[in-house]
């Protein structure tokens, strides 16, 4: 089974910072790692590979940096990776992005499944994924949590859906959007560390895959950035202060008073 | 020992001295301070009365008193230790430095830093990060202890390997003496034996010979680069008899973590995580550091491949922030993780020649079937600081419990001797120990002890009753 799996590099977010003039986020000496959802999509399509035989191929679109990304895939299990990179697709939105990542799935050939996480943590669309599907025309099911049953021909998934799970019987090729609940990640191996520094990553440029320069970057995105806001926090919380010796007990008054308003004892 | 009680008069000469709101005696206020993280049913105990000095004259004026009037004094920073150091057993004053948390200098042209010992370590380090420099000396509860108790105790942690435990960092103290003179030990030279090292007396003193209220502490260049490896065993000796050839190899890592099968089976389950333990008996977990990230990770690739070749089953490497944390989580969670299966429980940190690991897992699995006890394992291999907790078994009763656990921790113990090693590496003898302390040390090192705190301490008041009991024979 040839599986393709698009994963984004993406700032680590234990600590970011934001420059609240400019409303971006400070990228000076934060740490880039695979987006975390992507990971659960690495670990099933390397558990399909154990158990079907075959090839995973890894893709990203980023600057050269995102090698590093693509290296660590390899080390967990990929076979091999892509690195589509090239200052035309600078700025491109969830459309130009799908439309550039699956004329490369067009150039790399035969593939059964295309498996991707279910967003990523810093664009937070989720629309890269189906992007894809719609542009290469694949059946497409979202939010997967189970992979039921694989064949030659075709495949059962289980949806998560707000009510409940959705079963889907797809043929194969089709492409699949992973949620937490399908897999637990593994770590990258010392072995596969090594494989990985020693592989090649090829690049591709808008020229290699013969690309609408159109469709491309920030000019061929149709969304446009017009104003970024920050949100408003409304809750603005009470706080009890205790002060003088009696204060302890005034502040638990106080403050059973209020939970005995908001009925909450 | 007969100790006075803290009186009205008392009471209102505390306050003269202190303020009222910097002294309380009222029952619910000092419950807080009349145990550490040692089990307070078993360990714990009630004050006479709190105090909060705000300055080192006040701490001197408070001592002076209790020795004048033959009052215990007991010293007291964040309450996180782990042997009972900080409890007032014989009430009296208990005497919390928790006001005293300034930062005094920031000398970087010497590297250090002066600050008050009830500072929480871990803001030090916030302070001097924007300078690439960190306190390396301090322990894994580093979020919440201060530096006057990692002075105390001598604190270590999974950095020691590297850059050793706290009295490495100490290059001076400020002490009031249990007579009440205030004198500074030590200073900001690199070099100094102008006569007996007192301030390394006072490292790892557990507050019976003064209390620190100043510490001047050396500063280390912060590492900006970190590889971690997870190395899977077959078996737990397979695991440690790698240690001492990583040791050998002259990469000097920043820490080697053990974990055997139950640590991590138990921490896991708790943490609702996946990593692969069905197959091996023991982990170990590989920290390096340094300022270059490609040389960090080629560096601990050639110890990865040194376990490889020493018969680990897989090595896996974790090079950023999102792995590294998940194989930590696992680490720090352990103990947490058997509060959970089992609340009842000792926590033990023997401490061996590094060579004489694997002959001790043997005897703790010895232990645990004696005594029907799970004894998980885990901790610092790399300094041979072993975390050996002995476990109650939930089904069984307290009465057979508090029968067994003596009889046990003797027996460890006595193994640990055996092998050349001591009771306690990093947590302190305090009060939890003492009495196994006496049956294993040396007549005449204990009897060197007594004499030092005779001469400091006359009448004994500061913090009688930890390490050893100065009356008994």
């Amino acid at each position: 089974m040839n599986i393709i799996i698009p994963i984004k590099q993406v700032p680590e977010t234990s600590n970011v910072k934001m420059d609240k003039e400019k409303g971006t986020m400070i990228r000076d000496g934060v740490q880039t790692v695979i987006n975390p959802l992507d990971l659960y999509a690495l670990e099933t399509g390397i558990q399909l590979k154990e158990k079907f035989g075959g090839k995973i191929t890894v893709i990203s679109m980023g600057p050269p940096s995102a090698t590093k990304a693509l290296k660590e895939a390899i080390a967990m299990g990929c076979d091999d990776a892509v690195l589509l990179s090239d200052k035309k697709f600078a700025g491109s939105d969830t459309w130009a992005t799908s439309y550039t990542i699956s004329q490369s799935i067009k150039e790399m050939g035969d593939y059964d499944l295309i498996i991707a996480g279910e967003r990523a943590t810093d664009g937070d669309t989720g629309q890269v994924g189906p992007g894809i599907a719609a542009w290469l025309d694949l059946p497409l099911a979202t939010y997967v949590s189970k992979i039921e049953k694989v064949d030659e021909t075709e495949l059962v998934v289980e949806r998560l859906v707000e009510e409940g799970y959705q079963k889907l019987q797809m043929p194969m090729p089709a492409l699949l959007t992973v949620v937490k609940e399908i897999s637990h990640p593994r770590l990258p191996t010392l072995r596969g560390k090594k494989k990985a520094r020693v592989s090649e990553i090829p690049i591709f440029t808008a020229e290699k895959m013969n690309l609408k320069p159109e469709s491309l970057g920030l000019n061929g995105s149709p969304t446009k950035v017009v104003k970024i806001d920050f949100p408003t926090v409304t809750r603005g919380g009470t706080v009890v202060k205790v002060e003088g010796e009696t204060g302890v007990e005034e502040a638990v008054d106080k403050l059973l008073d209020f939970l005995k308003r908001k009925e909450l004892i | 020992m007969k100790y006075n009680p803290v009186t009205k008069e008392i009471l209102d000469e505390l306050k003269s001295i202190l303020g009222e709101k910097n002294v309380f005696a009222d029952e619910e206020k000092m419950e807080a301070y009349s145990h550490d993280e040692t089990d307070a049913k078993v360990y714990g105990h009630m004050p006479e009365v709190v105090v909060t000095p705000v300055s080192t004259e006040q701490v001197a004026e408070v001592v002076k008193l209790a020795n004048r009037e033959m009052i215990p004094v007991t010293p007291r920073g964040a309450g996180s230790g782990l042997s009972g150091g900080a409890i007032p057993i014989y009430g009296g004053i208990l005497l919390s430095v928790e006001k005293m948390n300034k930062v005094v200098e920031l000398d970087y042209a010497n590297m250090l830093f002066v600050a008050e010992s009830g500072i929480i370590t871990n803001e030090v380090n916030e302070l001097v990060k924007e300078k690439g420099l960190f306190f390396a000396g301090y322990p894994m509860s580093l979020e919440t202890c201060y530096l006057g108790g990692n002075i105390a105790e001598n604190a270590g942690g999974g950095k020691a390997i590297k850059y050793g435990v706290t009295g490495r960092h100490i290059m001076g103290v400020e002490l009031v003496t249990p007579t009440g003179e205030i004198v500074e030990l030590g200073g900001k030279l690199a070099k100094d034996v102008t006569g007996y090292d007192l301030k390394q007396l006072i490292v790892g003193s557990e507050g019976t010979l003064g209390i620190v209220t100043k510490a001047t502490v050396k500063l280390t260049g912060l590492p900006t680069a970190k590889s971690n490896l997870l190395v899977l065993f077959k078996t737990p000796k397979d695991a440690i008899d790698v240690v001492p050839e990583i040791m050998a190899g002259g990469l000097i890592p920043t820490g080697i973590e053990f974990m055997d099968r139950l640590s991590v089976q138990t921490a896991c389950e708790y943490l609702n995580e996946t990593l692969p333990y069905e197959d091996c008996g023991a982990m170990l977990l590989i920290e390096m550091d340094g300022t270059d990230q490609d040389e960090v990770e080629l560096d601990a690739e050639k110890i990865g491949d040194m376990c490889m070749e020493n018969r680990a089953i897989e090595v896996y490497v974790a090079d950023n922030y999102t792995t590294q944390e998940r194989i930590w989580s696992v680490r720090r969670n352990i103990a947490e993780a058997f509060k959970v299966t089992s609340p009842v429980q000792v926590i033990e940190d023997i401490v061996v020649p590094i060579s004489a690991i694997p002959d001790l897992i043997p005897e703790l699995e010895k232990i645990s079937k004696k005594y029907d006890v799970q004894v998980p394992c885990y901790g610092h291999a790399g300094d041979g600081n072993i975390h050996a907790h002995l476990v109650k078994n939930p089904d069984s009763t307290m009465e057979h419990w508090h029968e067994i656990e003596p009889k046990a921790l003797r027996e460890l113990y006595a193994a640990t001797n055996k092998l050349g090693g001591k009771i306690s590496g990093e947590h302190g003898i305090g009060l939890k120990r003492k009495v196994y302390m006496k049956e294993l040390i040396s007549p005449v090192e204990l009897e060197l002890m007594k004499a030092i705190k005779r001469a400091w301490d006359p009448n004994n008041i500061m913090n009688p009753g930890k390490i050893f009991d100065l009356e008994d024979r």
